[in-house]
């Protein structure tokens, strides 16, 4: 989201530019953008060293000190069952990155996998698998999701494949445009007609041309993967109590106390904004990063 | 133009198809016996014989393709079985359920494009200036606030400041048009929020392509007013991506309704959906699943049959690119 | 004939009961004036809150207040309890009822004239089908209630209007335990076709009650209209809403903002407390003999090892639950024993310490942190491995299930269990429990009336429609028949004693609280009163709105 037009490539101003000024002049470029991978790289940070940041047991509470409000002892106050909000919520960016980027990451190399082998193979697998694909998009993703953690039951595994499953269809429509509109160029021509191999091909040349574009949706679906999940934990189908993930930290008693202490509900809230947000501004950065012409139109 | 429309009915066809292939799978994996479901009952309580008359009473004693051919010919005639959870038929609980489904998303279309087509024009004359910033900042933290924590922050706060309280009973549109509309304003907003933000964006950065354009310049060398200038020349120009947006979310918008229902407690098919879900009322759920992606399916048809009757170019290619 | 009073010493003891509530409760459960003075204004629509949807209409196949309801006044049971005196029991379908001197038949006397909503006329099959099905169910038919009327042997009609009921032993409380407010008459005709279906009455509401069904709307409405051909004194109600919400918040405002006039059962503290200070609202919190315990299902290992469950109640620190869920669910109150707290049958202190992890009750002086060391030893001597994950089965709609069950999750897990809380709604929590498809749950047991036979029929025998679990243990049976048939009140406390000691070693339920469930209503409601369980005296045909 740079303030300039007519930007050029980074590279292209600066050809010989040690990795520090690159990185900093990325940062100048992309304020939003390197500010939502610093927010995200503390949240991944917390979350993977959440027992030893965490100031308490996220799933004891303290008898003696309910719903509190925030103070010195309990930073951001405690919950109906004692239990210290600021620990929850870190064990809970575990829970909800662990889900967002299972999913993002598990879905975007399924639907890869399915859109390139469409693309490349064309024929009968591509109708079928388009038409699979296709109907995969109609479901409202929320609503997948739900019916799929409802068949293989609510735990962490399955919320992952439940969420995982809507992006499939919609990164394999990206991966097999992009295959498409590879596959009859003259560079995929030239390494046919050298002897390359199908799987060297796909590996070698059209894997690597599809990245940009998957990694712009990768961090738009991680942010769309972490509201779902907070959903889904919401309606009772995802992650179970005494664990701790956001959605879970806004429902049952949370809410019967929310006019008196309302931060047990605005926190967790927040707290999702902040790591959908961070990641549609580390996508937009990314995709104006790698796709000068897109950064003229969709800025 | 009427290869273009074959194909793309037929396309749509399949799709619905294969929609209605996926339902009926996940449904038929939900483990359990669907017929100890229905009797509710502990094991041992019921003999097996008596299980075996209501799985013939359900036709789920016979192979799986001969249930989904039952399962499709029934619901094209409408027949969408019983609930088990209700025991009344899941078609008049969708037809008693729908309009409040329907009239939120009407409803929070209308906010959407009301608020958003002049909030994403306005943001693209001013570029750059502290109005663009602004409504960039709120267009972005609508896209990134989840729409149950914005209906329950909406509760929270009517509750807080005005003591208010949620409908007892949500009155149908046609008994009492405007009382339902009011009823039923809280949950638009908290269900068009994430709608709003994004036709805003799609405007702005559309118009902005559009004022860009040549003919733009010549109209504002003629000296038009720059309210003609924006109206006339450049939303007219920069109308049909918007509406196909608009077309795409509005089918996409029931799928989100499902929870602001269940926050709100409105009775629509959201809610419904869910407690079949949860209550495993497989009939009832199959058949709202299924309604809920054809509208989707069918809503996409029509965004591309309008697509292609107003772009001349496609009427001429035999399918969008 | 005499109408036969019933001795008991049974009845709620409230002022003990309050002793052991927490503070903040003090002078709350007072009940409101009964203004039988006044004159009752005909007319007028009750609207009234519940927490969701009735999961279906069948009162003897279910245990949740959400569908008794909306049924209590539309049907009529045998006797009704009598709303000035709750050990008393009123005229309803029968006019009178005769225990012979053996203690071993009952005689009722049914009413003459008593018509269904569909216009049939009652009989005496219509009442021995109805007893019979709660007795003994036909197949696919759930009975929870199946143990009150356990000692029944035979049902036989006397004439047109008289019903003998042949008991197997003499049970000096069965008059009430027939009467229970579940146990409504069905119309045979009706009902026999849909139990030959396996769904019973799930769907239709045919009684002979003072209202009948008028709309119901699933997710909106539940109304109830007033039944003109009604046997007993006309209500003075036209009409009687349900409006299911969830949030308790929501129930509250819509109290306070009038658009509601009642709502009865609150479980928040937060929320009563509100209405507690809100103008023209009165707020009360009932105790109520409603006990949540913790249940193992025996039938899946390890469940099925003593040690396993006792070292599950070891893992429990009774005070810190009482502490936490207390305010979430009114589970303020703790017994020393099975029965009612404070009553005649508690247990001493000494006696209640014998029983592992009762020793955390308030003032028992026991040490959490043995405890759950004996506890750890317990398990490793069982072989079950550290980190054994368990689910624990969860009503969503009521904290006293849900938030009950968080609690419990996590001090499990202090004792090395991976435990987690799976939250289900209503209906689909009834169905996976009666099926057994669990390993443990909290299961808030609310029960009508607290006579000792209501009580351990009920829910601590193995026959009784509460055993989750699905132990069996005739000895216990036999304890529990002993102190049932003894009508000599002094004999019987012993008798009951020896029942609790019995069963406590045993684990097969691990009590942890008692909940007292808060009410609140509008002042222009009248001629409602509170008792002390949140079934009795919900007909409401003698409630009225004043102005």
């Amino acid at each position: 989201m740079s303030t300039t037009v007519d930007a050029a490539p980074v590279s292209a101003m600066i050809p010989v530019a040690t990795r520090t000024q690159k990185l900093g002049r990325l940062v100048l470029d992309y304020p939003l953008g390197a500010f939502g991978a610093v927010v995200l790289l503390i949240m991944v940070l917390a979350a993977i060293f959440a027992p030893l940041i965490a100031p308490y047991d996220p799933t004891v509470g303290d008898s003696t000190a309910l719903f509190q409000p925030p103070s010195a002892q309990y930073l951001l106050g405690t919950d109906a069952f004692g239990r210290d909000i600021l620990s929850r919520l870190i064990y809970g960016a575990r829970i909800s990155l662990m889900v967002g980027f299972g999913a993002s990451t598990g879905g975007i190399v399924i639907g890869t996998t399915i859109g390139v082998l469409a693309g490349y193979l064309g024929g009968w697998f591509d109708t079928v698998s388009q038409r699979i694909m296709d109907a995969l998009l109609a479901f409202p993703m929320l609503l997948l999701a739900l019916a799929i953690t409802s068949v293989l039951g609510p735990s962490l595994t399955n919320v992952i494949i439940a969420l995982g499953l809507p992006i499939v269809p919609r990164a394999a429509r990206i991966a097999r445009a992009s295959t498409m509109s590879l596959i009859n160029t003259t560079f995929i021509e030239a390494a046919r007609a050298t002897g390359c191999s199908d799987t060297r091909i796909i590996f070698r040349h059209i894997l690597p041309n599809t990245f940009a574009p998957l990694l712009v949706i990768a961090t738009a679906y991680l942010g769309l993967a972490i509201v779902q999940e907070a959903a889904l934990d919401y309606l009772g189908a995802g992650i179970q109590e005494p664990q701790s993930s956001w959605g879970l930290m806004m429902t049952g008693s949370a809410t019967s106390l929310a006019l008196t202490a309302p931060w047990i509900v605005i926190i967790p809230g927040l707290a999702i904004c902040l790591a959908v947000l961070s990641s549609n501004f580390l996508g937009d950065a990314i995709r104006d990063a790698l796709d000068p012409k897109l950064q003229r139109s969709l800025r | 133009m009427a290869q273009f429309l074959f194909a793309r009915f037929w396309s749509g066809l399949m799709t619905l198809f294969c929609v209605a292939v996926i339902v009926f799978i996940i449904v038929r994996v939900i483990p359990g016996d669907a017929a100890m479901m229905l009797t509710g009952a502990g094991a041992g309580v019921v003999s097996e014989q008596e299980l075996e008359a209501v799985r013939e009473r359900l036709g789920i004693n016979q192979p799986l393709p001969v249930q989904f051919v039952a399962w499709v010919g029934d619901f094209v005639r409408f027949d969408l079985g019983t609930s088990i959870r209700t025991g009344a038929p899941v078609a008049d609980e969708i037809a008693a359920r729908f309009p409040y489904t329907l009239q939120i998303a009407v409803m929070a279309m209308v906010i959407a494009v009301v608020l958003g087509v002049p909030a994403g024009v306005l943001a693209a004359r001013f570029t750059g200036s502290w109005i663009d910033r602004l409504l960039q900042t709120l267009s972005v933290a609508g896209l990134a606030a989840p729409s149950f924590w914005v209906g329950l922050l909406i509760i929270l706060s009517l509750v807080t400041f005005f003591r208010w309280s949620a409908p007892l009973f949500w009155e149908p549109f046609w008994v009492s048009p405007i009382q339902s509309i009011t009823q039923l304003i809280w949950p638009a907003i908290a269900a068009g929020l994430r709608q709003l933000a994004l036709i805003a964006r799609m405007t702005r950065s559309i118009m902005l392509e559009v004022l860009g354009e040549d003919y733009i310049r010549t109209a504002r060398a003629k000296g038009l007013s720059e309210a003609r200038v924006i109206f006339r020349h450049g939303l007219t120009n920069g109308s049909l991506p918007i509406v196909t947006l608009i077309g795409f979310e509005f089918a996409a918008l029931f799928g989100s309704l499902i929870i602001t229902e269940t926050v709100f407690n409105v009775p629509g098919l959201g809610q419904y959906v869910i407690t079949a879900i949860m209550n495993r009322d497989y009939p009832a759920a199959q058949a709202v699943v299924l309604l809920l992606a054809g509208i989707v399916v069918i809503g996409n048809l029509l965004v591309d049959l309008i697509y292609g009757w107003l772009d001349p170019r496609m009427r001429l290619k035999g399918k969008p690119s | 004939m005499k109408v036969r009073e019933l001795g008991l010493s049974g009845s709620l003891p409230r002022r003990s009961v309050l002793k052991a509530a927490a503070g903040a409760l003090l002078g709350s459960a007072v009940l409101p004036s009964m203004a039988w003075a006044q004159a009752p204004v005909p007319g007028g629509t009750l609207r009234v809150s519940s927490g969701g949807d009735p999961p279906d209409f069948d009162l003897h196949q279910t245990t949740t207040y959400l569908t008794q309801h909306v049924g209590a006044p539309c049907y009529s049971t045998l006797m009704r309890v009598d709303p000035a005196n709750p050990t008393q029991l009123l005229p309803d379908l029968a006019e009178k009822f005769e225990v012979s001197d053996d203690g071993l038949t009952v005689t009722f006397t049914l009413r003459q004239g008593v018509k269904f909503h569909d216009g049939t006329d009652l009989t005496v099959d219509d009442v021995i089908y109805s007893l019979n099905r709660v007795k003994a169910p036909p197949s696919g038919i759930v009975s929870p209630r199946r143990g009150l009327l356990g000692n029944i042997a035979t049902i036989e009609p006397v004439g047109a209007a008289g019903l003998k009921i042949t008991l197997s032993q003499p049970q000096p409380d069965f008059p009430l335990l027939v009467s229970n407010p579940f146990n409504v008459i069905y119309p045979k005709a009706v009902v026999e076709p849909l139990d030959a279906e396996g769904v019973g009455m799930k769907r239709k509401i045919v009684g002979t009650g003072a209202f009948k069904l008028g709309r119901s709307i699933d997710g909106q409405l539940y109304e109830l209209e007033r039944n003109e051909a009604y046997f007993g004194t006309p209500a003075h109600l036209d009409k009687i809403q349900f409006f299911p919400i969830r949030g308790e918040i929501e129930r509250g405002v819509a109290l306070q903002g009038e658009r509601i006039d009642a709502c009865f059962l609150f479980a928040s503290e937060a929320v009563l407390t509100t209405l507690r200070e809100a103008p023209g609202v009165t707020a009360l919190r009932r105790p109520t003999p409603t006990f949540i315990n913790l249940i193992p299902n025996v039938t899946q290992k390890p469940f099925d090892d003593v040690r396993v469950r006792e070292a599950l109640s070891l893992a429990i620190d009774r005070s810190a639950f009482i502490a936490t869920v207390g305010p979430l669910a009114g589970a303020f109150y703790h017994s020393y024993g099975l029965l009612l707290p404070g009553s005649d049958y508690q247990l001493s202190t000494d006696e209640i310490r014998e029983f592992a992890g009762y020793d955390t009750l308030p003032d028992a002086g026991g040490d959490i942190e043995a405890n759950r060391a004996r506890a750890r030893e317990l398990l490793k001597e069982a072989g079950v491995p550290e980190g054994f994950k368990v689910s624990l089965l969860a009503r969503g709609d009521l904290p006293a299930f849900r938030d009950s069950s968080i609690n419990v999750a996590s001090q499990l897990n202090a004792i090395g269990f991976d435990a987690s809380v799976d939250v289900r709604d209503a209906g689909a929590f009834a169905t996976a429990e009666n099926r057994g498809e669990f390993q443990l749950v909290v299961h808030s047991v609310a029960v009508s009336g607290s006579l000792p036979d209501q009580i351990l029929g009920e829910g601590y025998t193995s026959f009784g429609g509460r055993n989750y679990g699905k132990w069996e243990d005739p000895s216990l049976d036999d304890l529990y028949r002993a102190q049932s048939r003894e009508p000599d009140v002094e004999k019987r406390k012993a008798l009951i004693r020896d029942f609790q000691l019995a069963f406590m070693k045993t684990f097969y339920h691990i009590n942890l609280a008692w909940v007292g469930y808060g009410a609140a209503h509008s002042d222009r409601v009248k001629g409602w009163s509170a008792l002390p369980d949140i079934y009795t005296n919900m007909q409401l045909d003698n409630v009225y709105l004043e102005g």
